[in-house]
């Protein structure tokens, strides 16, 4: 499956876009014409909780489908089908394994492709259309043939590839297109530029003009980038199965067939763990409040009411 | 004018001729492009170099092995399943995308829709493979709910969630999603002036959506199937859980690289490889090419 | 020929209060802006005559006929919109003829019209462009022409001119207004530029908070205007603080000026509002001062002159160039004729 984020807005993820009215607001509109819409909402709202909650109801309560009715409804409800993965060794160790990938994947994600993302804003503009094309290359090419590949390589590339960690360059790669379109689209909101040459004029060095310039204002794209390579990095299966990698989600399928019930409730606790960290990713990409107090507000403000009795063209 | 040089090869030109100091800039993207030839390019390639490999020297009956027979029929299956998953996902990611887009209460709707779907395309398909089956399976609860219900005996008739109806259901969970997240920005472009100025001009809703609203939108909905249709055919992760169904072409990959990777000196599973890696990348392609029509129109 | 009449249109949004009552009436081939800053209830107004809002209460009449509750498609009026209105996937002459197209107009006549109507704004050379290949300027004369190509009984224009660079924009007004008064259509125009609404319109609607404060001709807003709100919205305007000294006069400091008229009661603080215009230089017996700045501004000059009673600065025209440096002392005369008294609460 590809991974995917699409055109984050204005330096900041597809979530929450305010911008532009929504057609259709202020036309004098019959119930009648939002009937369908709303029917579409709420059939959808139906449509993706429903695996959810049946995921939900395997893990959480022991009782086999067939048994299931309504006097069963409410029995043997208990949180014993997730903890019982807690008890396996293998679920750390590979919980362990899929968190140091996720990291290193992360930092050379930010090591090497922010600098590139910034280089091409700054000094190679014209590359620009290139670069993008040449991110778009990981979705043509599936995992599971990227993964053939790999396999062809092996036997010249043991050294290397037999470490578990080989597999972070290789997901940097597949997190390509979405993180560098995220940190592009954060930089086009930017006026690099005029920012770079600001700060260096006022005579801070690079070091400084990144991390107190730079950074800051990225901050959203970094944040997004990051958790979404994250998320994807730890529910990534094809290249770490097919190379007998022991990486959470082939334990998480295979402890399917050693303890159905714990096995589904891995797979809960994984579903479970992506939503909190979209929804993290959420809040701390939050619009800040228009309204919140500062200094620049109140003076504006102050200016603004002494400005009423003098009000001209 | 102040030179600026980033921490790569840093060296100050000031006063440099334009034009070499063009050409040296380039340098810096060395690092990005070379670790892309590394791990994106080599394995490529690799894929193909081995499809035509054979103990003669090469040649493209691998190429044409993987193309015909049981093979062909795979093709066949994988590509029809995933042009219906793409078009359902177009059509309904389309008009969630609509409703969210147009809901005016609650305010909250639009984003919630939005994070979710940016969840749901990326959450990776194993849990979701096996929520379906809790659902779906042979022993899922709706399928109880169903046959004790309305007795309606999913398995009993050829249903199965291998199946084309099967995948595309399971499918359309993270293709309608995906649809959203690419749609939304463009039904955000379709300016309320339009609609305005079309009702002006003697136009209804009809006559807005056939001759503006749906022409405008149309490369997006293009690219949106074809990233759709790239996304339901390579997936492999979902459709090793729910099924081992043999017709799915990154199934068989799959198979044929066994998991034992000392073997694999097969040629026809690269060459089922290389030409995934073919019909994927004619469809994002034409996605791009979609796609950069698409943005003309959303400035 | 066409009238556009508003009969007390009340509308609301919540709890903002857009249009309290408004009453106007266009006469037939009448140019009226409605003038005034964000939010004083034009565009609603504009928008409620199209048939994109609907009032509350009250009524709008076309020629007499009521139209109120008629959908906006059923309309027969024309509109230009302030920006991108455009249909970005048509050309220029497709854009042009959607509404006839709208109205099932055979081919023939069709091209006959695109070709006229093109023509009339000098944009028949592109006329198989798309909009993004075109300037703003050219963007605009475009959606006239859609406009006017269905020949609507009623000119719509909302801030049509806003969004265009300011050479562009003195230009193209002048062309609405050439093309208005060729076709003698009747037509409502909504703008915050009180310097475009003084130039093309037959009379001028000013609006604050929902209401019509002065409909008149431009002259007539400029030179009599019925509220503070109005003298200071249209054309630039000092203020003074004075007291009132009768019916027909002030006390500046010490000095008397005689005004048109006073409503409040003798004695009491208000504030003078005087034109820059009204404002003279004399060699003796006005309200002395020093001059703070000397701006030339081509064809006059503009003094800022601190009075010494007041230690408030005033603008002063003066024509031509003046010879003033800051530091210099002057006396200033106050003409009170077209003053407006603004009472202080």
């Amino acid at each position: 499956m590809i991974p995917v984020v699409v055109e984050p807005e204005i330096g900041g993820p597809p979530t929450a876009p305010t911008s532009g009215a929504p057609l259709g607001v202020g036309r004098p509109r019959s119930r009648f014409g939002r009937l369908v819409p709303n029917v579409v909402l709420v059939v959808s709202a139906v449509f993706f909780a429903m695996p959810l909650l049946a995921l939900a109801r395997f893990a959480l309560q022991n009782v086999p489908t067939v048994l299931l009715g309504w006097d069963t409804l409410f029995d043997k409800w208990s949180l014993k089908g997730v903890t019982g993965v807690f008890k396996e060794e293998q679920f750390w160790a590979s919980l362990r394994l899929s968190l140091k990938l996720a990291f290193g994947t992360v930092l050379i994600t930010l090591f090497l492709l922010l600098p590139t993302a910034v280089w091409v804003h700054l000094r190679v503009p014209k590359a620009r259309s290139f670069v993008e094309f040449v991110t778009v290359l990981p979705y043509m090419i599936p995992a599971i043939a990227l993964v053939a590949g790999i396999v062809v390589i092996k036997p010249q590339a043991r050294w290397f590839l037999n470490s578990d960690l080989s597999l972070i360059p290789f997901y940097v790669v597949l997190a390509l297109p979405f993180t560098y379109r995220s940190f592009d689209a954060g930089l086009k909101a930017l006026d690099l530029r005029t920012l770079v040459d600001a700060s260096r004029s006022l005579g801070a060095g690079w070091g400084t003009t990144v991390m107190k310039v730079l950074v800051p204002n990225l901050r959203t794209s970094i944040i997004y980038a990051s958790f979404l390579t994250a998320a994807v990095v730890m529910g990534e299966y094809t290249l770490a199965d097919t190379l007998l990698i022991e990486s959470l989600p082939p334990f998480q399928q295979k402890f399917v067939g050693r303890e159905p019930q714990a096995g589904y409730g891995v797979n809960l606790l994984a579903l479970v763990s992506t939503t909190l960290l979209f929804a993290m990713v959420a809040l701390l990409t939050r619009k800040r409040d228009p309204k919140r107090k500062t200094f620049a507000r109140a003076a504006a403000n102050a200016a603004l009411t002494s400005d009423k009795a003098q009000n001209n063209t | 004018m102040t030179d600026i040089n980033l921490a790569v090869g840093g060296r100050t030109g000031n006063g440099a001729a334009p034009k070499a100091r063009r050409s040296w800039a380039w340098l810096g993207l060395v690092p990005f492009f070379a670790f892309l030839f590394l791990f994106l390019i080599v394995p490529a390639i690799s894929v193909f170099s081995n499809a035509v490999r054979t103990e003669d020297g090469l040649s493209l009956s691998a190429m044409g092995e993987a193309f015909s027979g049981q093979n062909r029929s795979a093709f066949w299956f994988s590509i029809r399943f995933s042009a219906i998953a793409a078009a359902t996902g177009v059509v309904l990611g389309t008009l969630l995308a609509y409703a969210a887009a147009t809901a005016t209460r609650p305010r909250w709707l639009r984003n919630v829709v939005t994070s979710f779907s940016g969840v749901a395309a990326n959450m990776g398909g194993l849990p979701l493979a096996f929520a379906f089956l809790t659902l779906l399976g042979r022993q899922g609860v709706l399928t109880k709910m169903l046959d004790e219900g309305l007795g309606i005996d999913l398995y009993g008739g050829d249903f199965d969630l291998g199946s084309v109806r099967g995948l595309v259901i399971v499918y359309s969970y993270f293709n309608i999603p995906l649809m959203v997240l690419i749609t939304l920005p463009a039904i955000d472009g379709l300016k309320q002036s339009w609609r305005e100025a079309c009702a002006n001009l003697g136009g209804t809703s009809f006559t807005f959506w056939r001759r503006v609203g749906l022409p405008v939108l149309a490369p997006s909905l293009m690219g949106g199937f074809l990233l759709l249709f790239a996304n339901s055919f390579s997936a492999y992760a979902t459709a090793a859980v729910l099924t081992d169904n043999s017709k799915i072409v990154s199934r068989r990959i799959g198979f044929f690289l066994g998991g034992d990777v000392s073997i694999g000196e097969d040629a026809v599973g690269y060459a089922l490889a290389a030409w995934m890696i073919i019909i994927t990348a004619v469809a994002m392609l034409f996605y791009w090419l979609a796609r950069k029509r698409a943005e003309r129109w959303q400035s | 020929m066409t009238t556009l009449d508003f009969v007390s249109v009340r509308k609301t949004f919540g709890p903002t209060v857009a249009l309290e009552s408004l009453d106007l009436s266009v006469k037939e081939g009448e140019l009226i802006s409605l003038l005034g800053p964000s939010g004083c209830g034009k565009t609603t107004a504009l928008r409620i005559a199209a048939g994109f809002e609907f009032a509350d209460s009250g009524a709008v009449l076309v020629s007499n006929a009521d139209i109120t509750r008629t959908p906006a498609h059923k309309r027969n009026m024309g509109m230009v919109f302030q920006s991108y209105s455009l249909f970005p996937n048509l050309t220029v002459a497709n854009n042009v003829d959607f509404g006839l197209r709208t109205r099932k107009m055979n081919a023939t006549d069709r091209h006959r019209r695109v070709a006229e109507i093109l023509d009339l704004v000098q944009l028949i050379h592109l006329a198989d462009r798309y909009p993004h290949q075109i300037s703003g300027g050219q963007a605009q004369r475009v959606a006239l022409a859609r406009a006017l190509a269905v020949q609507p009984e009623v000119l719509l224009l909302d801030e049509p001119l806003s969004a265009l660079d300011a050479k562009v924009r003195t230009t193209l007004r002048d062309e609405i207004r050439r093309i208005q008064t060729e076709l003698g259509i009747t037509t409502l125009f909504v703008t915050h530029d009180q310097e475009e609404a003084l130039a093309i319109s037959d009379r001028i609607g000013v609006m604050s908070n929902g209401r019509l404060e002065q409909l008149d001709t431009p002259r007539e807003v400029y030179r009599n205007p019925s509220s503070a709100f109005v003298a200071r919205f249209v054309g630039s305007m000092n203020e003074l603080p004075a007291t009132v000294a009768g019916n027909h006069a002030v006390r500046v400091g010490e000095h008397a000026v005689m005004v048109s008229q006073t409503t409040q009661a003798d004695g009491s603080p208000i504030r003078l509002l005087v034109r820059p215009e009204d404002l003279r230089l004399v060699d003796d017996g006005g309200l002395p001062g020093t001059v703070t700045t000397c701006t030339f501004q081509g064809s006059a000059t503009v003094l800022g002159v601190r009075l010494d009673v007041l230690d408030v600065v005033v603008a002063v025209y003066v024509a031509g160039i003046a010879d003033l440096a800051p530091g210099e002392r002057v006396e200033v005369a106050i003409d009170g004729q077209r003053a407006v008294c603004e009472s202080i609460s």
